[in-house]
């Protein structure tokens, strides 16, 4: 199993212009290790939909990578996203869905089928052919920089431990919206 | 001209790039006319609620998108306009089809009450809302798509009846 923040370090090290979404823990995680914040948009207000803000960033900008990071919890309620993402072809996107079986946020109940519900096959079956699954920090430190490199849409599903979470501050979301779509537009 | 047409012509006219939509009754024939559009794109989604946030990200990354569903729909949607729409205050223009909109004008029992609940629930929501129901009122379109941009809010257009 991986620590969240662990993964969360290795996506950053390999970050260069791609603008990040994050939901749920990993919003409140990413930002102590993000170096481009201003290309940041962490959703912390709803569940389940920074899967479909992603898509439409990655439609209104194809020549810039979009990575979306989700909880599992949070991707269940709207696994529809996912056929979304693979109906519109975007090349340009990352679906990474943390797997820790529980609703964190909410003081760790249980998601329905916790640690058994296979992900990966899951987003297959919905569409995105390109699919992973890692519950191993060196073999998804070995692996990621050919899946970022490769053509998508994509989808990551990593096995996390509950809990170890860090926390940031929580960001003023007018200011948030400004500044990412003013770097959006700045095309750097 | 048909009044899929007319449509088409108003969200060009706004400069519309993107319709995040999922087919209804009251819209079934404009997909074929919105596909002949040289500037308006299609972007299907599996549920209403999703085609919010879609459209979110579309305006986050600087594109003019709308929203295209129906009343039932809408009600499926509403906890995405609350956070997208008043927490975010992202401009949003609805496009609902109003399904049982006239049979309810003419007291008919009603198949269900989607209809019934729809004014009710965009003004508890505090979403302003037009009909489109005869031609002359499609201007209502571009009207409610200027309110939510000045406004930085959700309106909707209730299309009364179905395209031809």
């Amino acid at each position: 199993m991986i620590i969240r923040p662990e993964a969360l370090k290795v996506l950053a090290k390999h970050r260069t212009n791609e603008a990040v979404i994050p939901a749920m823990m990993a919003a409140w995680e990413w930002p102590a290790y993000s170096t481009r914040p201003e290309l940041d948009f962490p959703i912390r207000i709803l569940m389940g939909h920074n899967a479909g803000v992603g898509l439409g960033v990655a439609l209104a900008h194809p020549e810039r990578k979009v990575w979306v990071l989700n909880g599992d919890g949070s991707q269940l309620m709207y696994l529809g996203y996912i056929t979304d993402i693979a109906n519109a072809r975007v090349k340009n996107l990352i679906l990474f869905v943390f797997q820790n079986g529980q609703y964190e946020i909410t003081g760790g109940q249980p998601i329905p089928l916790e640690e058994e519900l296979d992900l990966a096959t899951a987003a297959r079956g919905l569409g995105i052919k390109n699919s992973y699954c890692f519950d191993d920090l060196a073999e998804f430190e070995a692996r990621i920089p050919d899946i970022l490199r490769q053509d998508g849409p994509t989808f990551v599903n990593l096995k996390v431990v509950r809990g170890g979470s860090v926390k940031t501050p929580k960001p003023n979301v007018q200011e948030t919206i400004r500044s990412f779509m003013a770097a959006l537009q700045s095309g750097e | 001209m048909a009044r899929a047409d007319l449509v088409r012509e108003e969200l060009e006219r706004c400069g519309i790039e993107y319709l995040v939509w999922l087919p209804d009754s009251e819209t079934r024939s404009f997909y074929d006319t919105i596909m002949k559009s040289p500037t308006i794109k299609l972007v299907q989604v599996c549920h209403e609620e999703e085609a919010v946030g879609v459209h979110a990200g579309l305006w986050l990354g600087g594109k003019r998108s709308a929203v295209l569903i129906q009343n039932s729909g809408l009600l499926h949607s509403l906890d995405a306009l609350r956070a997208f729409t008043m927490d975010m205050r992202i401009p949003t223009l609805l496009l609902v089809g109003y399904r049982g909109y006239h049979g309810m004008l003419e007291g008919k029992k009603p198949v269900d009450t989607a209809a019934v609940v729809l004014e009710p629930v965009l003004d508890a929501l505090g979403i302003k809302h037009y009909l489109f129901d005869t031609d002359e009122e499609v201007e209502n379109i571009g009207k409610a798509y200027r309110e939510a941009l000045a406004e930085e809010k959700a309106t909707a257009v209730l299309i009364g009846r179905e395209y031809d």
